[in-house]
This record gives C-alpha cells, structure tokens and sequence, in this order.
C-alpha cells in the first residue's frame, strides 16, 4: 500500500500547486528551448525494472547535431542530425538510417501544443532540489486518466536543461527514469559529436520512410486524446515495406505497425512485451501482423491493438 | 497437468496442445485449482489491480446490451472446423476466467485516482518476450515520440540490450 501513500501525496503536492499555472507551462518550453539550443555533454543512467543502463550523450547545438553511446551492454551509438537518425550497431556492421520525412516526423512541442497538453495532464511546479549539484525545479503531469503516464521532470533552474525524468504509472509506481549523473554545458566541440564509426564501411539499411494512405487500414475506435499524428510506409531491417500509424496525445505516442505474414521470416506471437514505459502488443489481423508499440499503459497499447481493423477499401 | 496448465498461461503450448488443456479446465479438478492457483500467484506478484465492486454486475450487463457481430468475411488460412475449434476454446476459456471471478474473495479494492471508464472486458493480455525485431520498431518508434523534444535523444536509449534481447 505504499504506493498508495505516495500516489495520495503527489496528489496533494499538485494540489497544492496551481494547476495548469502560466508558469508551469512557461517552465515546460524552458526545457523544451534548453534541450533545442544548448550544447552540453553528460552521462545519463536509464533505469527501468531493476535494470539500469549507463549512455552518454552530446550535443552541439550550432549544428543540431547529437549522439549518444550507450556505454553498457550491447555497444550501440546514435547520432542524430536536423534531418536524419543514424544507428550504428559495430557488432553486426549495421548503420540504420532514419529520414525525416517531408511532412512531419521527429516532432517537436510547439509552443501552443504545449498548452493543449493541459487537455490531458495536469500540470503543476512541485518542490525544488538539488539533483547531481543542479539545484532543479519539479515539473510534475499528472494525467487525467488512467490511459496514461505521469511525469515528474526535474529541470536545472538556472538553464532549464532537464536534469531528471521520472514515469509514473496511476499507482504512483515508479515505471523508468532518466537521470543525469554528471553534465556539463557548454564547451562541445563538433569532434564529440561525431560519430567514431562514421568512416568504417557499415552496410546501411535505410528506412525510406514516405508518407502514404494505409488503404483499408485504420481504428474502429481511436483511444481518448490520441490522435493520429503521420501515416506512412518504411522498411525495417532487410523486410518488404511496413505501414506504421502514429497516435500521439502531444507527449506520449504510440505507433501501430502493419507488415504482410508471408514477409516475415520468424512466427510472431501474439501478447504483450514491456520494456521500461513501452509496451509492445503484437497481434494477427486480416493476414497481417500488427505490432504496437507505445510508451503508454499496457491496456493503452492493448486497446489501440484491439481497435485496429482492415476494411476492403 | 500442472505444467500443462502452467504452459498454456505462458502460451508455450501448440494450438492442439492448448485446446486440450482447455477441455480440462472445463472440468473440475486439479487443472481448473491449478489454473486458479497459477492466477492469483502471478497477480500477486505483478500486484496487479484487483477488480472493483460489482465488476461482474456491470459486466454481465454490459455484455448482454452488446449488439451481435456480424461475422467478417471469411479470411484464407483457417478453416471453419479450426475457427469452431478455436471459438469454442475460447468461451470455455471465458467461461473458466468468469467464473473463477465470480467466486473469488475480493479483495478491498484501492481507490482509482483517475475515473476514466476503464472497458469492461479488457482481457489480461498473455505475456511474451520481446519480438526479435524489438529494437527496429523502437528505433522506427522513437523519431515520433513528442518526448525528444523534451529531452533531446536520450529516449532512444529504449533499445533492446543484449541481456534483454537474449
């Protein structure tokens, strides 16, 4: 019943706190400006389920251009430019390539999409503290429904750089966070943010993502305050090309994706699979396997599976 | 019969394996105690939410105002013997879900925060291990969460590590 206690307490601390207040808006495009226009570097630990991992992350913010190494198991490193997201894998010898598409991918919270959050979260200043020698102020969303998670950001009061981010679920458990645990800002030089692959020959799978219609494809019922925010068809890994559906309430988003059996080389099994905040249902429908995934409750991404459904067009 | 039972929940067993572990849990006996007993563990230890009140009240209600589905059109790969098969095992499945509800304690049920109309027949999903691909769709996933623009990149972190993957 801890959790209980905890849940009934971060009620009373956003209570107590004014809710949807201009400036608790105002601090959420602070984070949101800091993450777009510093340059920093630090190392983050990524903790979910008892597991953490340990990465590290650069950005230079006059060329856009950001990378991160993720320092414990598997060796991955992601570089990300204005217009593309490279995944590097030095075991396989494997470059993912990620495009931006003409219309709108790599999304970013507007300004008066920030305050339509307030549709679905309620957003209020909790306390201040001092987090890895910040002192930080607490954004905290709590959500409207149970459909999905609450937030508790912790942004460096000075800079407004997000220092820490926690997911809760409606019981006030802990789901993931991130946290820094050492960060410097400033001082990036355009040798960090560089890829140590870059050069190395990697055969490149490229997504070729393009906006389409998905005929025949859509939701019997679209999950409250989730809306669809791009359509289109990609390649994934060396498959036939895959539909992939965004749903998005402006912070969580969950993407449906559509694949023909037949192109497929292993069984699917159809359930549910978590990781952290994510969770990913795979389910038949009309000879496809449709895979959901989606940093929202499990019964969240288990209801847009449930709704998605193929008309003959 | 007790790790058939313990298989079908973790859905390890095969499509004819699976149906006859059904048929014995639509007897009485040591498969429908385990089938219960299995539940009530593996709830307790996700510390799953208990059903509220009346749950069965509301649900049997809402099921008999449920209008009758038309049938879709029929779909190549499975055959009307399996789909009657399949049909079948899954309302005994219903009936043996149902009915261990019906007749288990309730526990105090805690207060929602949140009174979002919670769907009535939201089935607890089977649990899998991650699809091999895991980290193609989380990489695909990511370029569109509105999260990046609050935290830059480090949502990408999300991918599958080896200890996971294997």
């Amino acid at each position: 019943m801890r959790a209980w206690r905890i849940a009934a307490l971060l009620c009373l601390v956003a209570g107590a706190a004014q809710a949807q207040s201009p400036e608790s808006l105002a601090w959420l495009r602070k984070i949101q400006e800091a993450t777009r226009n510093l340059s920093y570097t630090g190392t983050f630990v990524y903790q979910h389920g008892g597991r953490s991992e340990t990465s590290r992350i650069t950005r230079l913010a006059s060329a856009d251009t950001e990378r991160l190494e993720v320092l414990d198991g598997m060796p991955r490193e992601l570089v990300r430019t204005r217009d593309t997201v490279r995944c590097y894998l030095p075991e396989s010898k494997v470059v993912k390539l990620e495009r931006r598409t003409p219309d709108r991918s790599f999304p970013a919270l507007l300004p008066e999409k920030l305050s339509a959050l307030a549709q679905h979260y309620d957003i209020a200043l909790g306390e201040t503290r001092r987090i890895g020698g910040f002192e930080c102020k607490a954004v905290v969303l709590t959500p409207k429904d149970n459909l999905r998670y609450g937030y508790r950001l912790y942004a460096d009061t000075a800079s407004g750089m997000l220092v820490r981010a926690v997911t809760v679920d409606s019981a006030g458990n802990q789901i993931e966070q991130f946290m820094f645990t050492q960060l410097a800002i400033g001082r990036v030089t355009p040798e960090m943010v560089k890829s140590r692959h870059a050069a190395s020959g990697f055969r490149v799978e490229d997504a070729e993502a393009a906006p389409t219609r998905l005929a025949g494809w859509s939701l019997s019922s679209e999950l409250p305050g989730f809306q669809k925010v791009v359509e289109l068809t990609r390649r994934m890994g060396e498959s036939k090309p895959v539909g992939q559906l965004v749903y998005s309430d402006g912070l969580a988003a969950v993407s449906v994706f559509i694949e023909p059996l037949q192109a497929r080389r292993d069984p699917a099994r159809t359930g549910l699979a978590s990781l952290g905040a994510i969770h990913i249902y795979t389910r038949e429908v009309a000879n496809h396997m449709v895979t959901v995934v989606g940093e929202a409750p499990a019964a969240s991404v288990q209801r847009i599976a449930n709704a998605v459904e193929y008309r003959r067009p | 019969m007790k790790e058939k039972i313990s298989a079908l929940m973790d859905g390890e067993l095969d499509q004819r394996a699976a149906a006859e572990a059904i048929g014995g849990l639509g007897r009485a006996g040591e498969a429908t105690e385990a089938w219960r007993v299995y539940h009530l563990i593996s709830d307790g230890m996700r510390d799953t939410r208990a059903f509220s009140e009346g749950f069965m009240a509301r649900f049997s209600e809402r099921l008999a105002a449920e209008p009758t589905v038309l049938a879709p059109a029929s779909l190549p790969g499975r055959t009307p013997v399996q789909r009657f098969a399949f049909a079948a095992a899954a309302s005994l499945a219903a009936v043996a879900l149902v009915g261990w509800l019906a007749f288990a304690p309730q526990p105090q049920a805690p207060q929602p925060i949140a009174q979002a109309p919670v769907p009535a027949a939201l089935v607890q999903a089977v649990n899998v291990p991650l699809p091999s691909a895991a980290n193609d769709y989380l990489l695909a996933h990511q370029g569109f969460s509105p999260r990046v623009s609050l935290q830059g990149m480090a949502p990408y972190v999300r991918t599958v590590s080896d200890e996971i993957g294997k």
